[in-house]
């Protein structure tokens, strides 16, 4: 296998062994005293939600890395983050809806922390469809940054929202004043091994969007080449007849 | 539903579109790769 095939692969392999200690552990470890088994759909939902907030933390630094360099490479970062982040927060309320409908016995309220999630994931969502509205790549990289800093003001609303309101949703259960909620090692274990994996997985997923974002530029740098007419072919024609 | 029952439904829906989002970037960045061989 050549070298560099097998550099292209190392985060596949990352997350596909991420992905595996993960699930394991999250199938050994105790079930809840309150919960019961119901509690192992946590080590898929928080994981996500954490993914969904460190993609949108990196979207606003690239943004504004962008904002003051002017240098594309920083609008990639964001771009390539901001879709994860959008992918992994659907997750999360997806997952939340399962978690919620098995526990509270509905799948969705009009809770705090629930709806701003879900606002945080359509400005996201709209991101990614301004994105779509320009083929100018300066422009495009001007719009998405402005964005991209504006909306990463709902991370810290979306995080302590269970703080700051009366919700449904459980507060935080390990990064807590009064100590972790969770009093069973391996339970915590098992939860920060998840964190840990998810976001090695963060990592492996934007190296591979960034190189198909590559490879889509230089896509369509052959297809406008082709287009162009070639050296020598914009020569007027002469006029017949007529002396120069 | 049992509580298991609730626990696979959950894993299958995260790992299935995970797999399923993982596997379009691979599909994509396969195919555009072919094209711009083809094309250069």
């Amino acid at each position: 296998m050549k070298v560099q095939t097998r550099i292209r692969r190392w985060p596949w392999v990352a997350i596909v062994l991420s992905l595996a200690v993960a699930f394991a552990l999250s199938m050994i470890s105790p079930k809840d005293d309150v919960q019961g088994e119901l509690v192992r759909i946590m080590y898929l939902h928080v994981p996500a939600a954490w993914l969904a907030y460190v993609a949108f933390f990196i979207t606003f630094v690239s943004s504004i890395a962008y904002l003051l360099t002017k240098n594309l490479r920083w609008d990639r970062i964001a771009a390539a983050s901001a879709e994860i982040g959008v992918f992994f927060t659907g997750l999360t309320l997806v997952l939340g809806m399962i978690w919620g409908k098995s526990t509270w016995g509905v799948p969705w309220t009009w809770d705090a922390r629930l709806t701003l999630t879900a606002i945080m994931f359509f400005v996201y969502l709209g991101y990614l469809a301004l994105r779509r509205t320009t083929d100018d790549p300066i422009a495009r990289a001007s719009r998405a940054a402005v964005l991209g800093v504006l909306g990463a003001v709902q991370i810290p609303l979306v995080h302590f929202s269970v703080v700051w309101w009366r919700t449904l949703h459980q507060p935080p259960s390990i990064i807590r004043p009064d100590g972790p909620a969770i009093q069973e090692p391996l339970m915590i274990v098992t939860l920060v091994v998840g964190v840990v994996v998810f976001t090695v997985i963060y990592g492996a997923l934007v190296v591979k969007r960034i190189e198909l974002m590559h490879l889509e530029e230089q896509l369509a740098e052959i297809e406008r080449s082709a287009d162009r007419p070639v050296a020598g072919e914009a020569v007027v024609v002469p006029e017949l007849g007529k002396k120069p | 539903m049992t509580e298991w029952g609730w626990v696979a439904f959950a894993y299958a829906v995260g790992y299935g579109s995970f797999a399923l989002y993982a596997g379009s970037i691979v599909v994509r960045i396969r195919k555009t790769r072919q094209v711009i061989e083809r094309a250069e």
